[in-house]
């Protein structure tokens, strides 16, 4: 009997809906198909679950999530994108695509430019690996640490002077097309002179012992720049601007990555703590409250016009008095 | 006229809540067009319980939970019985979400 009721309500529900949303389905263009779906597909589900026999299977599902996060068509409302995937999307993947082995074999070149990812990888491949990391690590170290290693820049006879004028002109006055023309010309430029300078190379190694140890192999120092993940090309420069050796480095990755794993920890607990309240109360009633009383620890609750979700069915109520008492 | 959105999470408006979703999705309907179509069933949803339905319920409980929020109480009662003319369960726990029935009364001028 109480099935029965729930059907006739819902089914006029439904009825109102459909006849009342009609034109504005014919303002916006939507056809008549449409509509009849709409009123098609949401007969079919509710009104066989309330009857005797089928239960809850299709009711538990779709009323524990929708507690709090009652629809993504909200999400909409709220200005978010009707996709959905783009909230998803939106996250990792600009950071994501651009990682070259570059990023994370240079983990003191802070804020390279692009053309320093576009311009060595082909001399790269070309010559040998050893000077052009020498190489490249002159700029970076000339670029960011010119203030800090004033000394041991000029070591280096030809370096600082590219370092100089290069530098300055890629950060502030020339355009992104322009340093690719730039760095790829410079690039040439060094990529002859290093190959002639070749027998030079090795002072310049002796001198740099700080980064030494970590470009003489070029594959092994990767190590202390994976472990942070996805975000090495950002986590890394971070302790190299603070602390220039790579003894400091290592020990300041070690510590960073775990930090930052757990405050994503953290977030995630919230929400799931947040959620775990939700599924526990399976039995839920919806309605409106007139009066709310309390005298002591005794409450009393007067509803009205409600739904009661219990054991997986449906019950409307047109008054409900609740009593109850605290623990 | 006001609404409550509250009805939206009852099986009915789940259902159509996830048929908006997958008509929008797929194209069919605007988001614009479906939040509407939510609109009309909140305002329909509360007629039909206004004027449809008649039963009365009893509920007997312990309170574990009560909070009063935004002028929407929200009840946890343990060890519920509820009793009417068609039912009568007792539950371990139960949620009680209301909404002030007040604010579906504004002054008419």
């Amino acid at each position: 009997m109480a099935s029965s009721n729930v059907s006739t309500v819902y089914i006029s529900v439904i009825d109102d809906v459909i006849s009342k949303v009609r034109e504005d389905f014919i303002t916006y263009g939507v056809g008549d198909a449409v509509l009849n779906e709409l009123q098609a597909t949401p007969l079919q589900t509710p009104i066989q679950t309330p009857l005797p026999g089928t239960d809850t299977g299709m009711y538990n599902i779709p009323t524990g999530p929708s507690d709090y996060a009652p629809s993504p068509i909200s999400d909409v409302r709220n200005g978010m994108a009707i996709n959905g995937a783009d909230p998803k999307t939106g996250r990792p993947s600009p950071y994501m695509p651009p990682p070259s082995p570059w990023m994370n074999q240079r983990p003191l070149g802070v804020d390279v430019n692009v053309a320093y990812v576009e311009g060595r990888e082909d001399p790269d491949r070309g010559v040998q690996p050893q000077p052009l990391t020498q190489d490249f690590l002159m700029m970076s170290s000339g670029k960011r640490k010119r203030d800090e290693y004033p000394g041991q820049l000029p070591s280096g006879s030809f370096v600082p002077q590219q370092d100089g004028s290069a530098d300055q002109i890629v950060e502030f006055i020339v355009s992104k097309e322009n340093t690719h023309q730039l760095w790829s010309s410079i690039i040439v430029k060094q990529e002859t002179l290093t190959q002639k300078v070749t027998p030079v190379i090795p002072q310049r190694d002796g001198i740099q012992d700080d980064y030494n140890d970590q470009f003489f192999f070029p594959g092994v120092p990767t190590e202390d720049y994976n472990t942070p993940g996805e975000s090495a090309e950002y986590r890394a420069p971070t302790p190299a601007v603070g602390t220039p050796k790579p003894r400091n480095d290592t020990g300041e990755d070690d510590d960073e990555p775990p930090l930052n794993e757990d405050d994503d920890d953290d977030d995630e607990l919230d929400d799931l703590e947040q959620g775990e309240d939700e599924p526990n109360t399976l039995h839920l009633v919806l309605a409106q409250f007139d009066k709310v009383t309390r005298t002591k620890n005794r409450w009393k609750c007067t509803l009205k016009d409600g739904i009661m979700h219990l054991n997986g069915r449906d019950v409307l109520f047109n008054k409900v008095c609740i009593f109850w008492s605290n623990f | 006229m006001a609404t409550f959105e509250l009805y939206r999470r009852s099986t009915i408006g789940t259902c159509l809540t996830e048929t908006l979703d997958d008509l929008v999705s797929s194209g069919a309907v605007s988001p614009e067009l479906a939040i509407q179509v939510l609109v009309q069933f909140d305002k329909s949803m509360t007629d039909a319980l206004e004027s449809q339905v008649k039963s009365k319920v009893n509920i007997k409980g312990h309170l574990h939970t009560y909070r009063f929020c935004d002028n929407v109480w929200t009840f946890i009662l343990t060890d519920a019985t509820f009793k009417s003319e068609e039912i009568s369960e007792t539950l371990s726990k139960v949620k009680i979400v209301a909404c002030d029935s007040k604010l579906l009364q504004p002054p008419h001028p």
